[in-house]
């Protein structure tokens, strides 16, 4: 009897708490789906993006939201499409989360947008650089530039930048070395540029000796160059063994240490369009990156400040918003306008929710990573609209 | 005219390396029937250890010799653990747990070693240069080429010049007959997988140097070429892996210039594998089929 009367009064006490953290306004909390790829073959990114995207939730309730807290509930999907559907469905459907960032690779993006679409869930993907995610709806966006921009500003930066006109190109035969590829040809008259050879490879290459000899033969006044660091320091290396010293202008995904570790003095002078600018006078982004290298042990690369920077933007558009409601936070996030990417100032989203952003360019420079130059002309930059 | 010369040169390394490794997987096929897909796994093994060992003692050569150490001893442990006990089951048994070894190793190297793969503290042999006639090569592929020759020269006076090789090319072509007359068939498989799997780690130490860089992943690439090399020189056939090795590296060489728009390079090592096998179905050296 005794101890049903405690059970009963403690279970009372428990409702009567749980009632108070529901309705109380300082512990409310506002629920931020996140999938990153934390187990298997992108499991580096992965680890970069939830590490950033904790330090952006941390940094956003050390102030606050509207009075509120951000939850960030994260799924592993693996970079995987099955694994995106199946978490994505989780987040929107049993978690009932409001908001959602993919810290995620293309595929994965393009698979989950168009649930969070359906379910009238804001999503921005953070880097996934698959023309299609955005195309899923109004409620997506994207927080990174397109292979076609990258591939323009890169036309613009050998031509008028450095003044280069004779280029070979070696780009990877994936989506997003094509994509880059077709917006620097779509280019390259703009900037009287001629290419002399096109050669294209495999991501799982690391012998490039015929190319590099094609890339000889061509003796160009500068190579342009798409890749991760794990194709593009063999090829690097390849190309300087082989006696090229023409500059080499790499893609955004060369923007990685490990390219430096690796390929070591060989990259030494290397251009890449679309690098994270590490230099950039911002009070944020340099307690970025020193937390990061804490956290993670390693240095902070573009993927990290991407996502952090999706996650901030989109606690800044609820705060615009007035209200944790998605449907009006949706409205503040398309209406954005200078917010203070960690990779550049985001001028605005276009009609299709892509970026409106400069891009930086660093070069490699005892062994670190120098901002170089910006390329600012945004109609040069403009994404596709439709 | 040198372009040409050039292209043939990278042909050649390439050749030399999968030989290298074709040879393991060649050697045990002839003797057991087993398609040994885990020599991909040996292969990275090695090319792990030359780097953990040389960055350790800052030595590249102990690197080398360390990994040499450790894949014979991998290769061996191989047969003891994974493949005598399915010897009386059919060969596809030992296949297929060949395949889950390489793919439980890869994964092994990704959680021992991490993701993003390793590096040589201190390595200037790729972009050490040489004029060689015109030719600008480093010093690693020079080293390819001039390890591989050695070694496959020494494998062939070791076959054909002494007696524990005699007895070892007379248990692959009729194991019985060879027992019959003193050959210890069990001792003959143990010094198949050592040497096979020594020249594996060699190959990978030099890839290894190559790159300077090695990944969970560098294996798999090389396993299903190297699995096309042994078809295309007529399964168990040395000679025959050794000249589709090379024509092998000759194609691609070639074949990533002129049709690698439309192609990507692995796609032209099997397309030029299938041309091959239409016209000669018993492989180029045709001595045997399976």
């Amino acid at each position: 009897m005794r101890t049903k009367l405690v059970c009963s009064r403690l279970g009372t006490l428990a409702a009567c708490l749980l009632l108070i953290a529901a309705t109380s306004p300082a512990s409310a909390q506002i629920k931020l789906g996140f999938q990153a790829p934390l187990t298997g073959p992108a499991a580096t990114d992965g680890k970069s993006a939830k590490i950033a995207a904790d330090m952006a939730v941390e940094k956003i309730n050390a102030a606050g939201v509207l009075g509120q807290k951000i939850e960030l509930i994260t799924y592993d999907d693996q970079a995987k499409t099955e694994e995106a559907v199946f978490t994505a469905n989780k987040l929107a459907g049993q978690d009932g989360v409001k908001f959602a960032v993919s810290g995620s690779y293309s595929a994965s993006g393009r698979a989950a947008a168009p649930i969070f679409q359906q379910a009238g869930v804001p999503f921005i993907s953070a880097y996934g650089v698959h023309p299609d995610i955005t195309r899923a709806g109004n409620d997506v966006f994207r927080g990174v530039h397109l292979g076609p921009p990258q591939g323009r500003a890169a036309a613009k930066f050998i031509g008028d930048n450095l003044g280069l006109k004779r280029v070979s190109i070696v780009t990877m035969d994936n989506d997003y070395g094509q994509a880059t590829l077709e917006g620097f040809k779509s280019a390259v008259d703009q900037f009287g540029i001629k290419v002399l050879g096109e050669y294209s490879y495999s991501l799982k290459d690391r012998q490039f000796g015929s190319i590099v000899a094609s890339v000889k033969r061509d003796n160009p006044d500068v190579v342009y160059v798409t890749g991760y660091f794990f194709t593009a320091a063999p090829l690097v290396t390849q190309l300087r063994s082989a006696g090229i010293q023409a500059p080499i202008v790499g893609s955004q995904a060369f923007d990685a240490q490990k390219l430096i570790e690796i390929a070591g003095s060989a990259v030494e002078g290397v251009y890449i369009v679309g690098g994270l600018n590490r230099d950039r006078d911002m009070p944020e982004l340099k307690e970025y990156l020193a937390q990061f290298q804490k956290r993670a042990g390693y240095a902070g690369e573009n993927v990290g400040a991407t996502v952090y920077s999706a996650v901030r933007l989109m606690a800044d558009a609820i705060t615009r918003a007035g209200t944790p409601d998605p449907a009006k936070a949706r409205d503040a996030l398309a209406a954005t306008k200078n917010f203070p990417h960690l990779a550049g100032e985001l001028v605005s989203f276009n009609p299709l929710r892509e970026i409106n952003m400069p891009m930086n360019v660093n070069v490699v420079k005892d062994g670190q990573f120098r901002h170089y130059a910006w390329i600012d002309d945004l109609k040069l930059l403009a994404p596709p609209t439709e | 005219m040198a372009y040409y010369i050039d292209l043939a040169f990278n042909g050649l390394v390439f050749g030399c390396m999968y030989a290298l490794m074709a040879v393991g997987l060649t050697l045990v096929y002839g003797l057991l029937r087993i398609l040994h897909i885990a020599h991909a796994a040996v292969y990275a093994f090695g090319a792990y250890i030359t780097v953990i060992v040389a960055n350790a003692t800052g030595s590249i050569a102990i690197g080398i010799l360390a990994a040499i150490a450790a894949c014979t001893l991998l290769g061996m442990a191989i047969y003891r653990l994974l493949y005598e006990p399915l010897l009386d089951y059919p060969p596809y048994v030992a296949m297929i747990a060949s395949i889950g070894l390489l793919v439980v190793m890869e994964d092994g190297f990704r959680i021992a070693f991490g993701e993003q793969g390793l590096t040589f503290a201190r390595n200037p042999y790729p972009t050490q240069l040489h004029d060689i006639a015109g030719l600008t090569v480093n010093t690693v592929q020079i080293a390819i080429i001039a390890l591989s020759t050695i070694c496959l020269v020494l494998l062939a006076l070791f076959t054909t010049r002494t007696r524990i090789g005699i007895g070892w090319r007379a248990t692959v072509s009729d194991p019985r007959i060879a027992t019959s007359f003193g050959v210890d068939a069990i001792k003959v498989r143990y010094l198949n997988f050592a040497i096979g799997s020594a020249l594996a780690a060699l190959g990978g130490a030099l890839i290894a140097l190559l790159n300077n860089f090695v990944e969970p992943t560098m294996g798999f690439v090389v396993s299903y070429k190297a699995l096309a090399i042994i078809v295309l020189g007529g399964l168990g056939s040395l000679q025959g892996t050794l000249i589709a090795s090379l024509a092998l590296g000759l194609t691609e060489s070639y074949g990533t210039i002129f049709v690698g728009r439309f192609l990507d390079r692995d796609a032209i090592a099997f397309l030029f594998l299938i041309a091959v096998l239409l016209i000669r179905p018993q492989g180029l050296a045709g001595a045997r089929t399976a």
